[in-house]
């Protein structure tokens, strides 16, 4: 007992004053003694056996050794301690006592006969009776929790009421588990009857110790490999694989000295017995045996370690990985047609080859590997680097070097064909998502060395063609002679055929580019701007151009452009038919439009459009891979919109409304001696213009919402994104050309109608007494000829704008217009002289205006027009009653307030008869005047 | 006495012996260097006393100290890490633990005192070897255990863990 109180005071400052009788015993006792602590640990570094047997030694040591912190974890390192479901089960127990705890204070207190509270402590009840109890419902409670607990786990319960327990073993929570050895087949099986169990840690690395040490000892000791135990209970390699298997996790657990050796030892049983399945395996690969010896070696090797080495035994030595080459040449794609092309054939068949060989590999697989190895994720990622990454470098690297265009080409193909060699494969029976999760990845880094010099290449690409298509036109232009030919504008239905020509153009842009579901490959677009051409060129459409016409003028660039092209790249001879008829709209759009061919081609916007199409629709492909590549995929097919705009707007558009303004404003009505007074022609010009500028700009709007928007390739309400930004500032550059160009187009116009006033007017229209020829018999009662020829010179011009520009801007035109030829026509009427007579064609001449002006359906500017309608009754007025005219002209009410009395006065000056008639106006006046004052 | 040269430490077994060593072996103990921190230097001029320990047992675990002064410090977080496997005792550790059963204890006692884990872990196993094979009552006396069993117990402990039996 002495010895045992000195483990109590091996540390702690006490120790001075126990310390002199510690001497003393000292000497009675000269063996020291550990303290639990460290016996614990000492415990710590003893192998099972020795362990077990410590607990023999007595109740204190064998509460330490079969204590579960000393094998749960052992049971975690060999994987089969769930934390969770130990706790699970240990709640379960504890809301067990609880209740039977609950159940029993009633009992009790029903019994005693007093409340629920107080009972167990409560005075009433003499010591005696209380105790008692409790120490029954200690026993009871714990009986029935420990009939719970195993009700829970019928496994152990089997083994538990073989022994048979009795109450004392149960309050200690333990129980005489009398070892049964389970036989060689349950042992294989020994971690899956392992339970996480509080309390019972201990047991359940009993049974898998019991199952496996005798193999593990046996195993780690005996000298050749073929005379191990295992080997000779179990005869059948996959048991053996399996026993194996069992041994390298229980060997985990095995934490005394001497662990590394030992685990040496049975790795190397393994790695022998591994490679001897192996090479089973391989020879079984070799002689073809798939359904038998593969598949029986195959499970072997999973069973031992995960099959690994198999699939990747199987994978090295599958036929489309080492005879690759037979799949298809990548050569072949641009060699068969010659420089420049690239066949979209040859890559189809490679990929065809190989998705069929890929789903004989499968079957196989399938056939071979159990459904619980992954085989195919790492097949297919060896596939897709071995033999697509190889077929595809060799293929761009080719492409690239001989020629851009079929770079683009091939690599947008070869995308689009691999991500349809991916939907063609066949995945095993047991992979699902995950394969096609791995096939995608495959694909896209197979394409990731590729995809940025791809879509840098495109946008070069495209920058390069479309400003090369536009300086081209600009030099085959300025070699011609540059002057403004155009035809006289027949009143077509502008609005009717602009809608005609955006709806097939809508339809050709929702056409998908067909890259993939015909083969042989030919996007429409490639095809489309050749017959689109060809057929401006051709006579077979009913064109309203006269022949003479195209015979006498020189040909315009478009039409040269187009027999050239046509015949470099017309690569489909048969069009698709939304195509034709887009083509032959166009072809009748560009007739029309004659007029402004020197200043810009709609055709060539057609062109740039559709290069910038296939440019997007090719780059497209890759937002379908995923991952970063869309978004680099996504902001290159931004790029290359704002490439279009820029090309379109900046260069192409900007500089023929340049153009157009410029001519404007050089024109001088009086220097033109055109017949036909009723045209402005670089005004007609320029109006044009502004309807061809505003197709342009729906063409595109239409080419936005199809291509960018509706393909998710932009973001139509990011308004910070640039492309939308490059998409506004177009609008904003053609509306202000636009408006630039009206202003000029306004002057230009009122200096015609100047000009016509100051020709056309003769001098005998509003007095015709004043003419030595004039005749009252001839005296007609319409309006003179220069009113008519001025209307119909103000209303053909605005006419034109009608369906171009958007009805503000028009408004605002007309209003400009009404106002500025307004002023014109006073300033006009102050040059006249006019007599009584006259006055009939003068007031029938307001009348003309008036009429117009009210065609207009303008409000504000009808009033000026009732006004100056008003104001030409001014010279009906007899000689006789200036009295009343002079009324007339004071009246400010009459005019609506836009003349005043000065400049009505100023107006009756110009009266033939005003100074035979001015001194009684003035007196009426004045007269009146000094009245009113 | 004679100020220690700097660098030493002088340590008093409780059995009034002083000796003297170099401060960075000292420091191998847990509990003595972090009893340097707090006091600073001024500890090195007086004796410091490890009264648990006498002096044949003091010189033994110095000399330990003083083999192993350029290992590791092992640090006290690897308290998770110290379920780890058993690692096999190096010769130099075995020889040195060639000793009576009685010395081993008291280093080992005096290891866990002053709080060198790597010494303790060596004594440990130590002990461990030392007990293997030996029966339940070999292992009381090693131990100097009262058997409080009685056979039938013994025997129905020895019955539950057959499993572990060859």
């Amino acid at each position: 007992m002495s010895a045992f109180k000195r483990t109590t005071v091996t540390g702690g400052m006490q120790r001075q004053s126990i310390l002199a009788p510690l001497r003393e015993t000292r000497i009675i006792s000269s063996k020291p003694v550990l303290p639990a602590e460290i016996i614990s640990s000492i415990l710590d570094h003893l192998p099972i056996q020795e362990l077990l047997r410590f607990a023999r030694v007595s109740k204190r040591m064998r509460e330490m050794v079969y204590d579960d912190t000393r094998w749960v974890p052992r049971l975690q390192l060999m994987g089969c301690w769930n934390e969770i479901e130990a706790r699970q089960r240990a709640e379960a127990a504890r809301r067990k006592i609880s209740e039977t705890l609950q159940n029993l204070h009633q009992e009790e207190a029903r019994r005693v006969g007093i409340g629920v509270n107080g009972a167990p402590n409560g005075p009433h009840g003499t010591e005696q009776p209380g105790r008692s109890s409790v120490t029954i419902f200690d026993a009871a409670a714990e009986g029935q929790v420990q009939a719970q607990v195993i009700g829970d786990t019928p496994k152990i319960a089997v083994i538990e009421l073989d022994d048979g327990f009795d109450a004392m073993a149960l309050t200690h929570r333990e129980k005489a588990v009398s070892y049964q050895a389970p036989d060689a087949t349950s042992k294989l099986k020994i971690f899956s009857q392992v339970h996480s169990l509080r309390g019972f840690a201990k047991q359940e690395y009993g049974k898998v110790y019991g199952a496996l040490a005798p193999f593990y000892l046996n195993a780690v000791s005996c000298e050749n490999h073929t005379y191990a135990i295992i080997f000779r209970t179990y005869r059948d390699p996959d048991q053996q694989a399996q026993m194996l298997f069992n041994l390298t996790r229980f060997s985990q657990s095995d934490i005394s000295q001497g662990w590394q050796q030992r685990q040496k030892k049975l790795d190397a049983l393994v790695a022998a017995f591994e490679s001897a399945v192996t090479r089973e395996f391989e020879q079984a690969l070799e002689d073809g045996d798939i359904a038998g010896k593969m598949r029986k070696y195959a499970h072997v090797l999973v069973s031992l370690n995960g099959g690994q080495n198999g699939v990747e035994l199987f994978i090295s030595k599958a036929p489309i990985i080492s005879s690759r080459y037979r799949l298809g040449n990548p050569l072949d794609c641009l060699s068969h047609t010659g420089p420049g092309k690239f066949s979209a054939d040859e890559s189809y068949n490679f990929f065809n080859r190989l998705s069929t060989a890929f789903n004989e590999q499968v079957i196989i697989i399938d056939q071979v590997f159990p459904s619980s190895v992954n085989a195919i994720v790492p097949f297919v990622q060896r596939v897709g680097k071995v033999v697509v990454a190889e077929y595809l470098t060799a293929l761009f690297d080719e492409a690239h070097r001989t020629s851009i265009e079929s770079y683009l080409k091939a690599v947008a193909v070869t995308c689009a064909q691999c991500l349809e060699f991916a939907k063609s494969l066949q995945p095993t029976s047991s992979s699902g998502d995950e394969f096609y999760e791995a096939v995608d990845k495959v694909i896209g880094s197979a394409f990731e060395p590729h995809i940025d010099l791809y879509l840098k290449e495109e946008l070069d690409f495209f920058k390069k063609e479309s400003s090369s298509e536009v300086s081209d036109w600009e030099k085959q232009l300025s070699e011609q002679d540059a002057s403004m030919e155009s035809m006289f504008m027949s009143n077509v239905n502008r609005q009717a055929d602009k809608r005609d020509f955006l709806t097939s153009f809508k339809k050709v842009v929702m056409m998908p580019v067909n890259v993939l579901p015909t083969f042989p490959m030919s996007s429409p677009f490639g095809s489309k701007p050749a017959t689109a051409k060809a057929l401006v060129n051709g006579d077979t459409l009913p064109l309203p151009e006269p022949p003479s016409q195209s015979s006498t003028r020189p040909s315009s660039p478009g039409l040269i452009d187009a027999t050239t092209s046509s015949a470099r790249r017309d690569l489909s001879p048969l069009p698709e038919p939304p195509t034709t008829e887009l083509a032959a709209k166009a072809a009748i759009m560009n007739s029309r439009l004659e007029g402004i061919r020197s200043l810009f081609s709609i055709e060539i916007a057609l062109n740039l459009v559709h290069m910038a199409k296939s440019s997007i629709e090719r780059a497209a492909i890759f937002v379908k891979l995923g991952g970063p590549f869309a978004k680099d995929a996504r902001f290159q097919c931004e790029l290359i919109f704002i490439a279009l705009l820029q090309t379109l707007g900046t260069r192409h558009i900007k500089g023929g409304f340049d153009q157009a303004v410029d001519h404007l404003s050089n024109y001088d009505p009086n220097k033109t001696t055109n017949a036909e007074r009723y045209t402005v022609t670089p005004l007609i010009t320029f109006l044009e213009l502004v309807n061809v500028g505003d197709l342009i700009q729906q063409m595109i709007d239409v080419f936005y919402g199809q291509e960018m928007v509706a393909a998710k390739l932009t973001d139509r309400d990011d308004f910070l994104n640039p492309a939308a930004k490059e998409k506004k500032r177009f609008e904003q550059m053609l509306d202000e050309r636009v408006a630039a160009g009206l202003n000029k187009g306004i002057e230009v116009l009122l200096g015609e109608v100047e000009h016509v006033c100051a020709t056309a007017q003769k001098a005998e229209d509003y007095n015709p007494e004043a003419s030595s020829v004039a005749s009252s018999d001839v005296m007609d009662i319409g309006p003179s000829e220069a009113a008519k020829q001025i209307v119909e010179m103000v209303s053909s011009h605005t006419k034109m704008l009608v369906g171009s520009t958007d009805k503000n801007m028009l408004d605002v035109f007309n209003q400009e217009v009404g106002m500025r030829l307004f002023a014109a026509l006073c300033k006009h009427l102050k040059r006249q002289r006019i007599s009584v007579t006259g006055s009939i064609k003068l007031i029938s001449d307001m009348n003309h205006y008036f009429n117009y002006i009210q065609t207009l359906k303008n409000p504000s500017l009808l009033q000026f027009f009732k006004a100056l309608r008003e104001l030409s009754q001014i010279y009906l007025v007899d000689p006789s009653d200036a009295k009343e005219l002079a009324t007339i002209i004071a009246d400010g009410d009459r005019f609506y307030g836009i003349f005043r009395a000065e400049e009505v006065y100023q107006f009756a000056e110009r009266r033939a008869d005003w100074y035979q008639i001015k001194n009684k106006v003035e007196r009426a006046m004045y007269g009146i005047g000094c009245m009113i004052m | 006495m004679t100020a220690p040269p700097r660098g030493t430490l002088t340590l008093e077994s409780n059995d009034g012996r002083k000796i003297v060593v170099d401060r960075d072996v000292a420091e191998r103990s847990v509990l003595i260097k972090h009893m340097m921190e707090d006091i600073g230097e001024q500890a090195e001029d007086q004796a410091i006393p490890i009264p648990n320990v006498n002096e044949a047992v003091l010189n033994k675990v110095l000399e330990w100290c003083a083999h192993h002064k350029a290992d590791p410090q092992t640090t006290n977080d690897d308290d998770s890490d110290s379920r780890k496997k058993t690692t096999d005792i190096e010769e130099w550790d075995q020889k040195f633990m060639q000793v009576d059963q009685e010395m081993l204890f008291e280093i080992i006692l005096a290891s866990n005192y002053l709080d060198i884990k790597a010494l303790l872990d060596v004594g440990c196993k130590t002990v461990a070897n030392m007990i293997k094979g030996k029966s339940p009552e070999e292992i009381r006396k090693t131990f100097n255990i009262q058997n409080d069993f009685t056979p039938e117990e013994e025997d129905q402990i020895r019955r539950e863990n057959e499993w572990a039996e060859e």
